[in-house]
């Protein structure tokens, strides 16, 4: 019976498997099978060309900007300083009416907690609403590769503001960023400090578990690598680890000249406090990518953090026009400074309404355009224009703690 | 470098066992694995942060302040989320939801309370001194926390051992209904032994929020797996088995980070677990077979 | 657009979510079903999910087989796993196979670094994958499953798997191998688990190591507990609707989380044993044949 039973089992799943087959086969062609969700997918934007057609070349009393972002669980730190840069430009562009006498941008936000389903769902629930002119977010790496091709299958614009990682954009014709790749950050910063420090061997430590942070240290490697610079050892830690002081003993008995660190601000200024603590003298400069570009971090790092470099995006500390009329707002609006997630958020909330007031519609494929188009914008982030991979083009930073607080790093 | 990270290995072990005890109390005692335990530890954590910001109290103070505060809501997640089903004989798989559902919400609260943000204990709040011997660093907090943690396990240790309260958490332990035939406050005991592990929770909470300045609403979550890999190693419900565990855990994160790889870190913590259950199917200092109504 | 077609374009992924999830329910059902708490699903799950999306990528295999292998694969993996941990009981089994889950996670993690291969992504994940699932052949497995589930209680298996849950050392002395038959409900559990990860991952197109973590593995066991383990229909109750409970709380934006776990502590309290009970079936049925 028990074999019976088996046997029923095995066969029952061998004919289920069968017959998805076959019902794979129904449908034209493996390649065709987007299609297979066409209603969702064709018929949002139609919708959305029609209701221009009948306006002419004018735009709606309101238009939806659609933020899928992390506003619960571990990565709603992220989520919600995001929320904040883009209210804040929501409010600006009302306020200035920039986009025309009455017409008004509205956000709706859909939280997708970290889990790259709820982005899918999110994404699915927002393609399907034809007031939806534009999707922000979503604001982790993992959810972009799960949600985006959602939207480039759709025919709706992305804007990413914090996916640092590679493959982003290459989803399609529709994914756009504002936050500028690890790739394009992290080599000028080896190559400053090189040249300023004298760098020969260094040792690296990096979240392994974390897309971001292995992302980061890939692009790490790669550039220590290209400068000629020993790496004495690769530790690594997990995602929510608090104590390193494993990993720094073995750095310290190898005395490198600097240690270069790919991880999310809390956990760096954490490495940093036990670094000190264990006697590593303060000589030996911590090296960090955009994860260390947080006020978070001399803010629980303390004296621990004076010294460390980061190459960035942005900083407060920018020397840029609108950067510091930007920070001003900021801090008239939630009196605190902003982060570089706040200010990339913001800079795609503005790029988004530019795009649509120079389309002058809120058709998909007119903003799409419109983005493309968007050259020397005047951002926080500094001259801002979309490159030919729809990723973002501005001078990165290098950025060191100096009295509790990143500046501008001058060797 | 051996004697350094031999010191790291002491000093995460009694990490480990400070937020372990609390956990394995409330098995011992109810036979519940309460997995809302790491949701009490990061209330306490954030209830001494309270009492150092916006109260200026001392950290002397507001440690015991913020252990009483996670002990009343010990007892307040007891009454809302175990105690009925206590009374409708659920079973234990109920209480584990109910316990998961639980921890969502105090989360959750906290968030809501909080914000997302990561924060820490100001840096005045306890004196930054290194101690050095011979090349070998330790802090006055790591030794400070080693100390409490110390008193904390031996104290445990007496109450159920050496008092009448233990007595009757032992009878309630070992038969709940014969424990009432004794003339033993059942209702009563039980809501001790979650105020209990709610303040051990807390205590927890605050200490390792002073040493890893890491306090966010989701500080129990990473801490959670370690918990229960101590609590199973050392033995479900075994006071000296959680240190035990805690200890035999932190030597095998330190060593293999420091003398193979810190890629294969939890492989080998994990590795470890198999195979001591494999040998020892009730953990170290479990006793066989212990069956629960 | 007709209400159902509105419907189905905003909802469609969370139906199919919520289908795989069902899958999960399942796989954990057999262990429950059989008294065994095993945490390993997500880790089987992992495992189903890489192998049939890399065999997608990597050699074109058609949906099916990529499904099939993954499940095999994860059924495989979990009888060498079954072979020492099913001595171990409760607790000790639970954290036993969390851990393996955890050790699931960490070889994705480090697979092509030690491997110098460039297969998994470590932790970047495994994305481009073709989207395959659609909710026709998740349905249908779930039918034929479903068939089967009705069989298999009938059955000879069926009834070991229960009267070792009741006692197992009763269900020794009547002279089943106890051992054989838990390995066959954590074989079956793990062989579900895996298809269930390999549809998940052809519909999410993206398969990263943090999916199969300690949380996957206690939300796989809330959807059975929550449905109730007495009835194989509980499960799949349980996970449609924890699946559909936190997009259907959208609309309460920051309180979602709270409400989602208040409901959780209160269907458990007041139906401890699951939302579907047996004994209710009974009952209809002893009233009908009384009256």
């Amino acid at each position: 019976m028990k074999k019976t039973s088996l046997t029923v089992f095995v066969l029952l799943m061998l004919i289920s498997i069968l017959v998805t087959a076959c019902g794979g086969a129904t449908t034209p062609a493996p390649t065709a099978e987007p299609v297979g969700e066409a209603p969702a997918a064709t018929e949002a934007p139609a919708a959305a060309t029609e209701a221009p057609a009948v306006a002419a070349s004018n735009l709606p009393a309101e238009i939806t900007l659609a933020a899928v972002h992390d506003l619960s669980g571990a990565t709603a730190l992220y989520g919600t300083a995001i929320q904040k840069g883009i209210d804040l430009a929501a409010k600006q562009i009302n306020e200035q009416k920039f986009l025309g006498e009455g017409i008004t941008l509205k956000i709706i936000y859909e939280d997708a907690a970290g889990d790259p389903k709820q982005a899918i769902a999110a994404y699915e629930k927002l393609i399907a609403n034809p007031d939806v002119a534009v999707i922000l977010g979503p604001t982790l790496s993992n959810e972009a590769k799960s949600a985006d091709p959602l939207a480039q299958e759709a025919g709706m614009p992305v804007i990413a503001s914090s996916n640092t990682a590679s493959g982003i954009t290459e989803i399609g014709d529709f994914i756009f960023r504002t936050s500028l790749p690890e790739s394009a950050v992290i080599p000028n910063t080896i190559k400053v400090t090189k040249a300023a420090l004298g760098l020969t061997k260094v040792a690296v430590m990096y979240g392994n578990d974390d897309a971001f942070t292995q992302s980061g240290y890939d692009v790490f490697k790669a550039a220590l690598e290209a400068e000629g610079i020993e790496i004495l050892t690769e530790e690594t830690f997990a995602k929510g680890d608090t104590d390193f002081s494993a990993q720094l003993t073995k750095i310290q008995s190898l005395a490198p000249d600097a240690i270069v660190v790919s991880a999310l601000a809390e956990e760096a200024a954490n490495i940093m406090v036990q670094a000190r603590t264990l006697g590593i003298p303060e000589t030996i400069r911590f090296i960090g990518g955009n994860g260390f570009n947080s006020p978070k971090l001399a803010e629980i790092a303390g004296t621990a953090a004076e010294g460390a470099i980061s190459g960035a995006a942005w900083n407060v500390a920018s020397t840029v026009p609108a950067s510091a009329t930007f920070v001003e707002a900021f801090n008239a609006e939630y009196g605190a400074n902003p982060d570089q997630f706040a200010t990339q958020a913001y800079t795609a909330a503005w790029v988004a309404a530019l795009a649509i007031k120079n389309a002058d519609s809120v058709d998909h494929a007119a903003i799409r355009d419109a983005l493309t188009q968007i050259t020397d914008f005047e951002s926080p982030l500094g001259m801002f224009s979309f490159d030919a991979n729809r990723d973002p083009i501005h001078e990165p930073v290098v950025l060191a703690v100096t009295n509790g607080a990143f500046d501008v790093f001058k060797p | 470098m051996f004697w350094q990270q031999v010191v790291n290995a002491i000093w995460l072990g009694a990490v480990y066992s400070l937020f372990a005890l609390g956990y394995t109390l409330i098995f011992g005692v109810l036979g519940i694995l309460n997995l809302a335990h790491p949701s009490l530890y990061m209330w306490g954590a954030f209830i001494g942060l309270v009492c150092v910001t916006t109260l200026h109290l001392p950290i002397w103070l507001a440690l015991p302040v913020a252990m009483l505060g996670s002990g009343i809501l010990g007892i307040l997640l007891d009454r809302i989320a175990f105690k009925p089903l206590r009374a409708r004989h659920a079973p234990h798989l109920a209480t584990l939801i109910s316990s998961i559902g639980a921890s969502i919400v105090l989360v959750n609260i906290a968030q809501g309370i909080f914000g997302a943000e990561v924060s820490r204990f100001p840096f005045d709040i306890f004196p930054v001194h290194v101690f050095n011997f011979g090349g070998v660093s330790v802090t006055l907090l790591q030794l400070t926390i080693l100390g409490i943690s110390l008193v904390i396990m031996v104290a445990l240790r007496w109450l159920i051992m050496g008092t009448r309260q233990g007595q009757a958490m032992r009878a309630v332990a070992y038969n709940t209904v014969t424990a009432a035939r004794l003339g033993i406050p059942v209702d009563q005991i039980i809501m001790q032994t979650f105020f209990i592990a709610g303040a051990l929770a807390g205590a927890a909470g605050v200490l390792l929020g002073l040493a890893f300045n890491s306090i966010s609403p989701f500080m129990g979550g990473p801490m959670n797996l370690k918990g229960l890999t101590v609590i199973v190693l050392g033995g479900l419900g075994n006071i000296e088995g959680a240190v035990i565990g805690g200890f035999i855990l932190a030597f095998s994160e330190v060593m293999s980070v420091a003398y193979l790889s810190s890629d294969l870190r939890d492989a080998v913590s994990f590795v470890l677990l198999l195979i001591i259950l494999l040998v020892r199917p009730n953990g170290l200092l479990g006793h066989s077979s212990t069956k629960r109504a | 657009m007709n209400v159902f077609s509105e419907f189905w374009a905003t909802y469609s992924s969370v139906v199919q979510f919520a289908l795989i999830n069902m899958l999960l329910g399942i796989s954990i059902y057999f262990t429950l079903y059989t008294g065994l708490l095993s945490l390993a699903n997500a880790g089987f799950m992992g495992i189903g999910a890489y192998v049939s999306a890399v065999l997608t990528i990597h050699a074109g295999t058609p949906l099916p087989v990529s499904l099939l292998a993954g499940a095999l694969s994860a059924a495989l993996i979990g009888w060498l796993l079954g072979l020492p941990v099913l001595r171990l009981r409760e607790i000790y089994l639970a954290i036993a196979t969390l851990g393996f889950g955890e050790i699931v996670r960490i070889t994705a993690v480090n697979f092509d670094k030690f491997s110098g291969l460039n297969l998994l992504g470590g932790a970047q994940g495994l994305s481009g994958i073709p989207k395959l699932t659609t909710p026709g052949a998740l349905l249908f497995v779930l039918i034929i499953l479903s068939i089967f589930l009705v069989q298999f209680h009938k059955s000879r298996a069926g009834r070991a798997l229960a009267a070792i849950r009741r006692d197992e050392s009763v269900a020794a002395t009547m002279g089943i191998d106890v051992y054989q038959y838990k390995m066959l409900a954590f074989v079956l559990g793990a062989f579900v688990a895996g298809l269930a990860g390999g549809f998940s991952a052809h519909l999410t197109r993206f398969v990263g190591p943090t999916d199969f973590s300690f949380n996957a593995a206690v939300n796989i066991l809330a959807f059975a507990v929550l449905g109730g383990t007495l009835h194989w229909s509980g499960a799949m109750v349980g996970a449609a609707i924890l699946t559909v409970l936190p997009e259907a709380l959208r609309f309460m934006k920051e309180y979602r989380g709270v409400v989602n776990g208040v409901i959780m502590v209160l269907v458990i309290i007041y139906l401890p044993h699951g939302l579907i009970n047996p004994k209710w079936f009974q009952r209809v049925f002893s009233k009908r044949r009384a009256q």
